[in-house]
């Protein structure tokens, strides 16, 4: 446990800024730009943020109100299949940096967990349509007799 | 807009679908950022202080374990700014990082007996209960626009 710790990390004056925040941005499955275009657009938008190229798409931090419109500009990319999520750590934070410590990040299976629906949440977001879905109902003895007796009698 | 209270805190789901229909989500992240940009706390996971606890009594009384109320200090304020809530049940192991079923059920508890709009799904497990999911929320979005429209 010991090792997980690092008990002084050395932050700068941007860490203790109460106004900076930090946003994940993800890509879902399926869509029509890369983690590398992600990144490219947000250094072409010129704003003094910080930007991390991660595998699930990027992480970027700054002041609020860039960051706020970053996101915006960056939506217009592919607007259903770029999610965003609060993180709470700075990027490359000692604390929470997996570089730092062994084994995945804290946070990591929540996105591995979500990942797995987000495919279907652009779908849904693209193709927004009415969908009924059937509650599930034990078969009925009469019917499970029917089905037994014919399995006996092909089986014959 | 309106601040809504999501559970779990964390998602990254929840947090979006209402981000886009222009809604306030309240995240834990929010509440960590704060707790680790005080200069007292330095390394999480020992991230609570004893005054922590304390704060948590006004969600849960001293007999419910210093974890329970400390946890609460952290979410009890994002209850309490909840305008409206939704809650997510059935979500599988891993999803949401409370770490403990017992601040989990008093934090749902707490927020259905707000009087304040709550919307319950089940965690959709194929693309048509995602669907359900989809449409729900952003139904319930919506509803909540034009009521603070009417205001």
């Amino acid at each position: 446990m010991l090792q997980n710790l690092t008990m002084s990390p050395d932050l700068g004056t941007e860490d203790w800024d109460p106004d900076v925040i930090t946003r994940m941005i993800f890509i879902g499955p399926g869509a029509h730009v890369s983690e590398q275009q992600i990144v490219n657009e947000f250094h072409m938008l010129d704003l003094p943020l910080t930007i991390k190229n991660t595998c699930y798409g990027s992480m970027i931090s700054g002041k609020s109100k860039d960051v706020y419109k970053a996101i915006e500009e960056i939506r217009k990319l592919d607007p259903n299949h770029i999610f965003t999520k609060e993180r709470g750590f700075a990027p490359g934070d000692p604390r929470r940096c997996r570089g730092h410590r062994f084994g995945p990040r804290e946070g990591f299976h929540q996105m591995e967990k979500e990942y797995r629906i987000l495919g279907f949440v652009s779908e849904a977001l693209e193709n927004p349509k009415e969908v009924e879905v059937e509650d599930k109902k034990p078969i009925k003895v009469d019917e499970f007799k029917k089905i037994m007796n014919k399995c006996l009698e092909n089986k014959e | 807009m309106v601040k809504i209270a999501i559970y779990p805190p964390n998602s990254l789901i929840l947090a979006d679908l209402l981000e886009r229909k222009g809604h306030t989500p309240l995240v834990l992240q929010k509440q960590i950022r704060q707790k680790i940009k005080d200069p007292e706390i330095d390394s999480p996971p020992m991230n609570l202080t004893s005054d922590d606890p304390i704060k948590g009594l006004k969600y849960a009384a001293i007999e419910v374990p210093s974890g329970v109320r400390g946890r609460m200090s952290i979410i009890g304020p994002l209850i309490d700014e909840a305008e409206a809530a939704i809650l997510v049940d059935g979500a599988p192991y891993g999803f949401g990082c409370v770490g403990c079923e017992r601040t989990n059920e008093l934090s749902i508890f707490l927020l259905r007996n707000k009087g304040i709009p709550v919307l319950e799904l089940d965690y959709p497990t194929n693309q048509d209960e995602t669907y359900v999911m989809v449409n729900k929320i952003n139904e319930f979005a919506d509803s909540l626009q034009e009521n603070s429209g009417e205001e």
